[in-house]
């Protein structure tokens, strides 16, 4: 199972995370969470994902803080973030993009869209441990 | 001081009246500065150069008469209170500029100081009420779009847990469904897919309002664009029986616009169209061109549906508005979507318009520009009404390090294109609007006024430029060629027809290099 693409997903509503960590496993990759911007610094720097999912609104600095924070990181840089937002493109997309976030989605995002953003997105590594069903 | 005006401008040309004024300003307020001009310019200079707290105006100057006196008075200082002076015989004059925004107005020969005092106070108090009242609006209409802003933010993080979880069910990740589950399922999934429609249409009639549409405009096949719409809006045409045609004119030229925003109008359109025609109809997608005006393209969508009446035609395209008789018991929007087509081709600099008679179907029809290079080039080219001698044109090709691309390739893309816009020079080079969608490789385009030679360092300045862009080395590798615009100018040529031969020219050499790419 080690094989598996790790993701970490930040958002602070717990439903929600429930079901992506639902629909994530289902298309086989490893689940870790973090519920608020102080410690999904900390969960990313203990668990090491390959790629993060990322909510905007969140407690305790928000969404661009920890896109900051990321960006700083010599060990978390160059880890890609997707955005995954209620927020307004318009107002939020170009900044986000300009932390280093590799994508933006705006909630409710279409899943099939997503989990392909997904897979370009992840760095290299055992391609064929990513194929969906 | 016993009146409100510490500084007045009187504009009058009749010099009896304008002692009679001073007169009577004397006898009221003594100490009110009075400045006097007798023509409309003048008073325009003094406008410019400090703001009275009051202006007395004659309508009927030298330089100007009537209305129009008021309105440019207006237009240079939109915030100072203005009495009209009227004539005994154009009394009516005088109250349709009080219509217009004049705070009162005074006969002349029949006012008295006590008048004068007063009128002149009354302005000033009024004049205040109409700015607070006009700040109130202006305060009104950003609490609103912030409202509106926040409360789809809150509609969304519901709605997105409720989209996740029945895709959940729907999707068997839960367990399996039995078929009638599924059934309902994909009717909640469709409602919840509806209020997702009706709070971006919220959102973007908000952003209409104000003006802050985003268009993006680019070089455009309009042919490639309808074939997409139609295809999206096939499903939902064939459950009905509804066929879909599309008669292009062959002649329909590129057009400059957002192709997002053109594909937006189509599918609202095509999905009107589609709502409002019976079972077994027809719809027609037409592009066309009038000989009146070469450089518009017109496109059409035409259903056989019940049409509109008069009546609703003026309204259909205002917000909120909803068809009473509507046929479709599953009305599923808030009556935004043509208030908001509208819009968008309106910062297009095209129109939208419907033609329709009761029982005979609709055809709405949209304008847009068709993509003029020599439109484009004309003010980089021409230097002192003459061609600039000589033209390069640089071929830039983005090549994704990877395929498919890594990161946000529309990112690299539009990094890119930023930077050939920062290293050419404003006024005498033109990066070309983009051509199609980014894809995998894209190539830019620069007409450069400037030769060969020199063009090497402009490409030195690009490579440097893009190569100072943080991790673009490892997403892109950037090819540049140039080469020379020979357009073969011909003596006694017009400036316009000079400037056309150019862009034909380098119309030609992209063509070119396009098709050999597609090869």
């Amino acid at each position: 199972m080690s094989s598996k693409h790790k993701i970490l997903v930040i958002d602070d509503d717990p439903d929600l995370v429930r079901a992506l960590r639902l629909r994530l496993r289902a298309n086989n990759y490893e689940i870790v969470t973090a519920g608020d911007g102080y410690s999904a610094i900390a969960v990313a720097q203990k668990e090491r994902p390959e790629l993060i999912v990322l909510d905007l609104g969140l407690p305790v600095g928000d969404g661009f803080v920890v896109l900051e924070r990321l960006q700083k990181s010599d060990a978390l840089s160059g880890v890609p973030v997707i955005v995954l937002s209620a927020r307004d493109p318009v107002d939020n997309e170009a900044r986000a993009l300009s932390l280093g976030a590799a994508a933006f989605f705006q909630k409710p995002a279409d899943n099939e869209e997503l989990l392909n953003v997904i897979r370009v997105t992840l760095p290299e590594r055992q391609p064929t441990a990513t194929r969906l069903s | 001081m016993n009146g409100p005006a510490a500084h007045v401008l009187l504009i009058e040309d009749n010099p009896g009246d304008v002692d009679l004024v001073r007169l009577r300003l004397m006898e009221s307020q003594p100490d009110a500065e009075v400045e006097c001009v007798h023509r409309l310019s003048d008073a325009l200079a003094a406008l410019g150069r400090e703001t009275p707290s009051l202006v007395l105006l004659d309508l009927n100057l030298p330089d100007s008469r009537g209305a129009e006196t008021f309105r440019k008075i207006r237009e240079r200082a939109p915030d100072v209170p203005v009495v009209v002076l009227s004539g005994q015989d154009d009394e009516a004059l005088a109250l349709k500029a009080v219509h217009q925004g004049v705070q009162d107005y005074l006969v002349k020969g029949e006012f008295s100081s006590k008048h004068l005092e007063r009128a002149m106070r009354y302005a000033v108090e009024r004049q205040a009420v109409v700015r607070s009242l006009d700040m109130a609006r202006k305060q009104q209409i950003e609490f609103k779009n912030q409202f509106l802003s926040h409360v789809s933010h809150e509609l969304r993080t519901p709605l997105t847990c409720i989209h996740q979880y029945v895709t959940l069910l729907l999707d068997g990740l839960a367990g399996p469904v039995t078929p009638d589950q599924s059934d309902h399922l994909k009717t909640v999934l469709k409602s919840v897919n509806q209020l997702h429609a009706m709070i971006r249409d919220l959102l973007e009639a908000t952003r209409a309002e104000s003006g802050k549409l985003r268009v993006e405009p680019r070089c455009i096949a309009l042919g490639r664009l309808i074939e997409q719409a139609v295809a999206m809006m096939r499903p939902a045409a064939q459950a009905k029986q509804i066929g879909i045609e599309i008669g292009m004119d062959c002649r329909t030229p590129l057009v400059f616009a957002d192709p997002d925003r053109i594909l937006e109008v189509l599918i609202n359109l095509l999905d009107n169209a589609i709502k409002f025609t019976p079972a077994e109809g027809a719809i027609t997608l037409r592009t066309y061109l009038q000989e009146t005006e070469p450089e518009v393209v017109y496109v059409s969508v035409s259903d056989t549906g019940r049409g509109i009446s008069p009546e609703a035609r003026n309204l259909i395209f205002e917000r909120l508005y909803q068809d009473p008789d509507s046929i479709d018991n599953n009305r599923s929007g808030l009556g935004l979507g043509l208030f908001i087509c509208r819009e968008l081709i309106r910062r297009h600099q095209g129109n939208l318009t419907v033609a329709s008679e009761l029982g005979h179907g609709s055809t709405f029809t949209f304008s847009v520009q068709a993509y003029s290079l020599a439109k484009l080039l004309a003010p980089v080219i021409i230097y002192q009404e003459k061609l600039r001698p000589s033209f390069v044109l640089l071929q830039v090709d983005l090549i994704p390090v990877s395929c498919p691309p890594r990161g946000n390739w529309p990112e690299t893309w539009k990094a890119c294109l930023d930077t050939l816009r920062r290293c050419v020079y404003v006024d005498k080079d033109l990066v070309l609007p983009p051509t199609g969608s980014p894809g995998a490789t894209e190539t830019f385009f620069v007409v450069a006024s400037t030769d060969i030679e020199r063009a090497g360092i402009m490409t030195t300045r690009i490579r440097e430029q893009l190569g100072r862009l943080s991790d673009f080395d490892a997403r892109a590798s950037v090819s540049i060629t140039t080469m020379p615009v020979e357009a073969g100018l011909i003596a006694g040529q017009t400036l316009d027809e000079q400037v056309r031969a150019v862009a034909e020219c380098v119309n030609e050499k992209i063509m070119e290099i396009l098709g050999k790419n597609n090869r």
